[in-house]
């Protein structure tokens, strides 16, 4: 077992540097940054939006290229955070603190720096994680049955109340229209025509790569088109040294050693994402630091803590989503629709067979993503800074055209364009009036594998419903069930913590 | 309590009576799970109802429109009309001709300048065109029209 999977591991590093795959970590990672460094553009927006141009690739370079747009934006946020003191992305929160006092003091070479290298150490830490616990996980999870898959996705769908930021009702409900809109087309069990009001492409269900485009890229435009189109502040030029010392590096180490275990706890935790990590990376920097008196006023210290953290939710965050099958938050839910698309299920399977080699290919792809990211990041921090000026005008139609022309190419169907405005508009609303878009999607792609899991159950057991309850896995996982329905009140105590401090 | 809370009530009544009219025509078997899954809405929404008027008990009830502070509303529903005038010309004068039309007018309508227009059109055309048209082999509307005059010639 173990030699078979270290010779997977060793396979997945030669295919992950052939040529094809070489050029989707490039290419995805600086897609990634510079979307990042976009303020109003977020990491699940550019993953949604670019996910039809990996339709026709292989399915590991499509989930290399997908892995490094994520990635790139994550590390992105930072280069407006710290040149504009406006984070690109939220995850970059955090950053904007430090980053942006130490470009007052003629630092912003060594806040790029800074951010870039510990950007690069978390993502690359976080790998020891995926490869560890993912297989581990995926074992687990090979002994499930129809019963424990029910409660796997009734688990997901708890989630939603985690994710959902303001209101858990709110976020119940979102979860629960999800649902209902994830019973368009053919029942499963009794191969019914449900609500398809005539139109023969919606007989596999609402197309979730459509879905996941309206509500996080086509709503993201209309976002923009309903406020005063704002004048970017101009991005400061800097000409000192963008590497740091030995000494330097030295002094940050364990603070990223603390955010990577940070960074990685949150990712795997479904409902938290790398926002929360990024606070709470900075927070501890802050109370071990040595010089504390130098935060607020631009601590390269603080810096490091935030983006180690940010990025060392990535590796955390694709456990759940690529073992059970459960995508903790958005950017996770969307490269789950990578590899539905791909004709792929997430989940146990992924770690069998030749789908096997695709996987670790990926876990490689991701690995060698992290050195693509410090080397395009360091070198082009200078021509990233100047992008993140594009004005939202110029975003909106742009935005909105890669919308219509990724969502058409998925079947080349005017329908699929039409489904996708139609979520674009439900996703402006849900964010309008406090419903979550994270959820509705969440709930889009576990509903059918909760619809089937209880209907298979049942028929199963003749209808007795005790089957549900039949094995310890369904114990734990309702146990798990209960847990995520109480994170909105533990994420609130830790968030309040971390404002606190 | 937001006012804009009833509606949003309103309208996810509005969703359950709607699947449920949807559901009763379908047969017995199939009726059973899109029925809980409505119901489950109905009572989440009916959760959402009693929390807000506790809310307008305990804190007094406010316009809601305060989310809506820096809406601009002819300049959200100007381009708003403009995408769904583009979407609807698309499949009669194909997709570049469409997209050219609504850039321009867009951009045009957000005072961007010429030469910045003309430059986005450029960089956005090569990169829809070498990515999906020649890299993914997509073949974009090309416009019913065209063909049309073709044939009328």
């Amino acid at each position: 077992m173990m030699t078979e999977t270290l010779s997977l591991m060793g396979n997945g590093f030669i295919s992950a540097l052939y040529p094809v795959n070489i050029l989707a970590m490039i290419a995805g990672v600086t897609i990634g940054i510079v979307i990042g460094c976009l303020p109003g553009l977020s990491a699940a927006m550019g993953v949604a939006l670019l996910l039809p141009m990996t339709f026709s690739m292989d399915a590991s370079t499509g989930m290399i290229m997908l892995g490094a747009i994520y990635c790139g934006a994550i590390f992105g946020g930072s280069i407006s955070a710290i040149l504009i003191h406006t984070p690109g992305t939220p995850a970059s929160a955090a950053t904007a603190i430090e980053g942006y006092q130490m470009t007052l003091k003629g630092q912003a070479g060594k806040a790029l720096g800074t951010a870039c290298i510990a950007s690069f150490f978390g993502g690359l830490l976080s790998c020891i994680s995926l490869y560890f616990f993912a297989p581990l996980l995926g074992q687990l999870a090979m002994k499930f049955g129809s019963p424990e898959y029910f409660w796997l996705s009734i688990f997901g769908l708890t989630i939603i109340a985690g994710v959902s930021s303001k209101s858990m009702v709110k976020g119940l409900m979102s979860g629960a229209l999800g649902l209902l809109l994830s019973t368009i087309g053919m029942d499963p069990m009794q191969g019914v025509k449900r609500f398809m009001f005539g139109q023969a492409s919606l007989y596999e269900g609402i197309n979730v790569t459509c879905a996941l485009i309206g509500l996080f890229s086509m709503s993201q435009a209309l976002v923009l088109a309903e406020s005063k189109i704002r004048q970017r502040a101009k991005a400061a030029k800097f000409n000192d040294r963008m590497l740091l010392t030995k000494d330097e590096l030295k002094e940050i180490a364990p603070t990223i050693g603390r955010s990577w275990i940070i960074g990685n706890l949150v990712g795997i935790l479904p409902g938290a994402g790398a926002s929360i990590a990024c606070f709470m990376g900075y927070n501890t920097a802050r109370q071990f630091s040595k010089h504390k008196e130098l935060y607020g006023h631009g601590s390269y210290e603080g810096v490091a803590g935030s983006e180690a953290a940010n990025n060392a939710v990535t590796g955390g965050s694709l456990i759940p989503m690529l073992t059970l099958g459960i995508p903790g938050e958005s950017v996770t839910a969307v490269l789950m629709g990578g590899l539905i698309i791909q004709g792929l299920t997430p989940g146990p399977n992924l770690f069998v067979g030749d789908t096997a080699k695709m996987t670790y290919t990926f876990f490689a792809g991701f690995v060698l993503i992290q050195f693509f990211m410090l080397g395009i990041g360091l070198l082009g921090c200078r021509g990233f800074a100047q992008l993140a000026r594009l004005s939202d005008a110029i975003l909106i139609p742009s935005v909105t055209i890669l919308c219509v022309v990724g969502s058409f190419a998925i079947h080349q169907n005017f329908v699929d364009v039409v489904i996708m405005l139609i979520f674009g508009v439900i996703g402006w609303l849900a964010r309008k009036f406090g419903l979550n878009n994270a959820a509705i999607v969440l709930a889009l792609i576990l509903g059918p594998i909760g619809e089937k899991g209880l209907r298979r159950s049942l028929l199963l057991s003749g209808g007795d419903p005790r089957i549900l309850f039949s094995t310890p896995v369904c114990w734990v996982l309702i146990a798990l069930c209960i847990l995520g329905i109480l994170s909105p009140v533990l994420m609130d105590r830790m968030t309040a913590k971390t404002n606190h401090d | 309590m937001k006012k804009t809370d009833i509606g949003v009530c309103m309208v996810m009544y509005g969703v359950c009576a709607f699947f449920l009219y949807m559901t009763l025509q379908l047969p017995k078997a199939a009726q059973i799970y899109p029925l809980c899954v409505n119901a489950l809405l109905a009572g989440l929404t009916t959760l959402h109802a009693i929390n807000m008027i506790r809310s307008a008990i305990r804190e007094g009830v406010t316009s809601g429109l305060e989310d809506f502070r820096d809406f601009l509303p002819s300049q959200f529903f100007t381009l708003f009309i403009m995408i769904v005038l583009y979407l609807a010309l698309m499949p009669y004068i194909g997709f570049y001709p469409a997209s050219f039309l609504f850039m321009t007018a867009s951009l045009l309508f957000l005072r961007v300048k010429l030469w910045q227009i003309l430059l986005a059109e450029i960089a956005l055309f090569l990169l829809v065109y070498f990515a999906f048209t020649l890299f993914l082999e997509v073949r974009l509307p090309e416009g019913e029209i065209w063909y049309m005059l073709e044939a009328v010639e």
